[in-house]
């Protein structure tokens, strides 16, 4: 009868609620900082170290940060140093620390119709793409990639608008996805163009290594003054595990098919 | 005599809005074999569903057994339980013909050993021993009628209501029917029956009161009149 | 496609060398949409059944919020509890964002409105005979009303059905308040959309094809408990 089914079915669904015996840390970060992998492979050694299980809940910066305002999270990994600031000026977290770094390049065809290669700074490469009205696929979702974008704009003095200029509104990996498809420049970090160099776009990098292309990551634990709840004391050991020289050994070997994603200071 | 088990006055029910049926006045006594007749849109399931307080008439006052109905679900619980409606085209309830006989006692808090006996006994009174375990769905239309029968039965109730009850059945469920009726009757039952066959009433030796329009035009008594139901009288004293 | 047939058979690897993060993510998946169809058939049978056996002044308008409800995009479900569910909301002291708890609110609320659509039509399309020959017999409102619920036990089944269907296969609410955390709250659909963005299309394919075949198998099982009770 339906009645003994329902009991066999309510059941197994009371095995499935997941036990929490643990000491769960909550942290937001990036979806590029997600998708290159290295959490993978940083976060294991931690939680084995403090016995606890660590959240990760990647998602644009503007939300990871947001997370952060709102006490949804313990701790916060992204990399838009302007906005990590002002997080920290306005009360909303404590410690902040630099993590990591890689860079940005601006990346495109391998034909490069505007002629980028070769040109000496990131404004002039952008003033070619607009010239040129090559197709360019923007972040548009307010993260650090589009406010670094945004500011290479405002030095090329160039106001991106037309067909050519396309703003997608999605993460970077869907972005180069898009270029691809499109045969279209865009900004990217390297960490994700570099998990993508390998069969996932044909893209090349016609620019990079210019300083103001420093891609720095920043880790910032959460105000408990603020929210009582959030788990400090765990945030700041999770800071200096990788902040401190296991972090960093890992941070520094982890590699994508031979490919350094991620730069430690020295 | 015994107070009569049903009291109209005034009786008004509607349909949409056109009048379905309007009885000054009418009594029903117990142990009496009662023919409603009229054509079709007369008021005869109209009249039926009133008695089996399935519907509430616009106006006017029903009495049961000297109570008035106030119509509120408690007490229509109750008086429900004394009386049931067998449909023109009946429903059987999905599953066996056991589960659908038994429904009703069960309902009346009837179980076990007592309510199997209850199943065996009306399905043989109504000719149809040892179907308890058949399907309900794969009845001829004569067993399906004698089913449902053999399910008001199995309420032991005092009154019983039959919208009509012989309409498209066969001749054996025909002859099966109306002796069960008769003897019902004669057990202290009020038996209340509907009919499009005028001749029926007079073939059953029963009060003919017929219904033109929603309104009723002729009562006519039968010859004999049967003792009252009482508790030693139940239907089951038949076999 | 070249990449379908590859999918495919990355699928039935995935499904034979016991993927642990796979077993996980559909592990997820299953138990969420399992708790989240059992509460909101819990409100929407009565509440469904409720609606279309009544007859009130408003009941026109009731049938089609009901409706309109079952168009709720799951990105603006998924809004909207975030907002509840936040500890800047109302029930942010639960602490339930990003929990598979979160995830069961967002799929019964989801599903609420389907459940009750069908069990409506249900009893719409049910023999008008039904209830009177209970209540006639003797039953009381209640036992009446479980007949007829009996009665209409495929419509039943088809309304828990498809109220599971809809929040096995969705993303918007997993993703806004599950937050596709690893081990944790990654449900199929969710890790479709992180392959997706990472560009692993061919996985993501494989994923989803796991899915299917595990949404189908289910669904025969439920299936088979209508035909049971057929006539």
């Amino acid at each position: 009868m339906k009645l003994r089914t329902t009991k066999i079915v309510l059941l197994a669904l009371l095995a499935s609620s997941p036990a929490l015996a643990q000491d769960r840390l909550r942290m937001s970060t990036t979806t590029s900082t997600e998708n290159s992998g290295l959490l993978k492979v940083l976060l294991p050694p931690f939680e084995k170290q403090c016995n606890c299980h660590v959240d990760v809940i990647s998602v644009g910066t503007g939300k990871a940060l947001k997370l952060g305002e709102t006490g949804d999270v313990d701790v916060v990994l992204v990399h838009a140093r302007k906005l990590e600031d002002k997080f920290v000026a306005d009360g909303y977290g404590l410690n902040r620390r630099d993590v990591m770094y890689n860079d940005f390049v601006i990346i495109g065809p391998a034909s490069d119709p505007a002629h980028v290669k070769g040109t000496k700074t990131s404004a002039e490469a952008f003033k070619r793409i607009a010239d040129s009205k090559s197709t360019f696929i923007s972040r548009g979702d307010e993260s650090g990639t589009h406010q670094k974008e945004k500011e290479i704009w405002a030095e090329a003095g160039v106001t991106p608008q037309g067909n050519w200029y396309r703003s997608a509104g999605q993460g970077m990996g869907e972005v180069i996805t898009m270029a691809t498809e499109q045969r279209a420049y865009t900004l990217s970090d390297r960490g994700t163009y570099n998990a993508f160099r390998h069969g996932k776009t044909d893209l090349a990098v016609v620019f990079e290594g210019e300083k103001g292309l420093f891609n720095p990551y920043g880790v910032i634990a959460v105000n408990p003054k603020k929210f009582p709840h959030a788990k400090y004391d765990l945030a700041m050991k999770f800071v200096d595990f990788i902040t401190g020289p296991e972090g960093q050994k890992i941070i520094a070997n982890y590699k994508v098919e031979g490919d350094p994603i991620f730069f430690v200071y020295k | 005599m015994r107070v009569p088990f049903y009291q109209l006055a005034g009786i008004e029910a509607h349909y949409h809005d056109k009048i379905a049926l309007m009885v000054d006045e009418l009594a029903l006594r117990g142990g009496q074999l009662n023919v409603v007749a009229g054509l079709n849109g007369s008021g005869k399931s109209t009249l039926l569903n009133v008695l089996a307080f399935l519907m509430q008439p616009t106006q006017g006052v029903v009495k049961f057994s000297g109570k008035r109905v106030r119509w509120d679900r408690a007490q229509l619980r109750e008086l429900r339980q004394s009386v049931t409606l067998v449909h023109q085209d009946p429903f059987l309830f999905r599953g066996s013909v056991a589960s659908n006989v038994s429904y009703g006692a069960k309902a009346r808090g009837i179980s076990g050993y007592a309510l199997q006996e209850r199943v065996r006994e009306s399905l043989e009174l109504v000719g149809l021993s040892g179907f308890e375990a058949r399907n309900a769905n794969g009845l001829s239309g004569g067993e399906a009628r004698r089913v449902v029968l053999a399910r008001a039965l199995a309420c032991d109730p005092e009154v019983i209501l039959l919208d009509e009850p012989l309409a498209y059945v066969d001749e054996l469920s025909t002859r099966i029917i109306e002796s069960l009726l008769v003897a019902l009757v004669h057990r202290g039952v009020l038996v209340v029956v509907s009919s499009h066959d005028p001749t029926l009433g007079l073939r059953l030796n029963a009060r003919t009161i017929r219904l033109r329009q929603g309104r009723l035009i002729q009562d006519s008594e039968p010859q004999e009149m049967y003792a009252a139901k009482s508790p030693e009288n139940s239907v089951y004293a038949i076999l | 496609m070249g990449s379908f047939t590859q999918s495919v058979g990355t699928a039935f690897s995935l499904i034979f060398s016991a993927d642990r993060e796979v077993y996980a993510a559909v592990w997820t998946s299953v138990s969420t949409a399992a708790w989240s169809t059992v509460i909101a058939s819990l409100f929407g049978l009565p509440i469904g059944m409720a609606i279309g056996l009544s007859d009130f002044p408003l009941k026109r308008l009731a049938v089609i919020l009901l409706n309109s409800l079952m168009a709720m995009p799951t990105v603006v479900l998924g809004l909207l509890i975030f907002g509840l569910l936040s500890r800047q909301g109302v029930l942010g002291g639960l602490g339930l964002l990003f929990t598979p708890k979160a995830i069961i609110v967002g799929q019964s609320l989801l599903a609420i409105p389907i459940i009750a659509n069908y069990a409506l039509s249900a009893v719409r399309a049910a023999d008008a005979r039904i209830l009177p020959t209970a209540l006639t017999l003797g039953a009381s409102t209640v036992q009446s009303f479980n007949q007829l619920t009996n009665e209409i036990r495929f419509g039943i089944m088809a309304a828990v059905i498809a109220g599971f269907g809809r929040v096995i296969s969705e993303v918007g609410v997993a993703m806004m308040l599950g937050g596709n955390i690893r081990w944790y709250t990654r449900t199929m659909t969710t890790a479709i959309a992180l392959e997706t963005s990472k560009g692993e299309f061919a996985f993501g394919l494989a994923l989803g094809i796991v899915l299917m075949l595990i949404s189908f198998s289910i669904n025969v099982g439920l299936s088979s408990m209508q035909e049971e009770h057929q006539p």
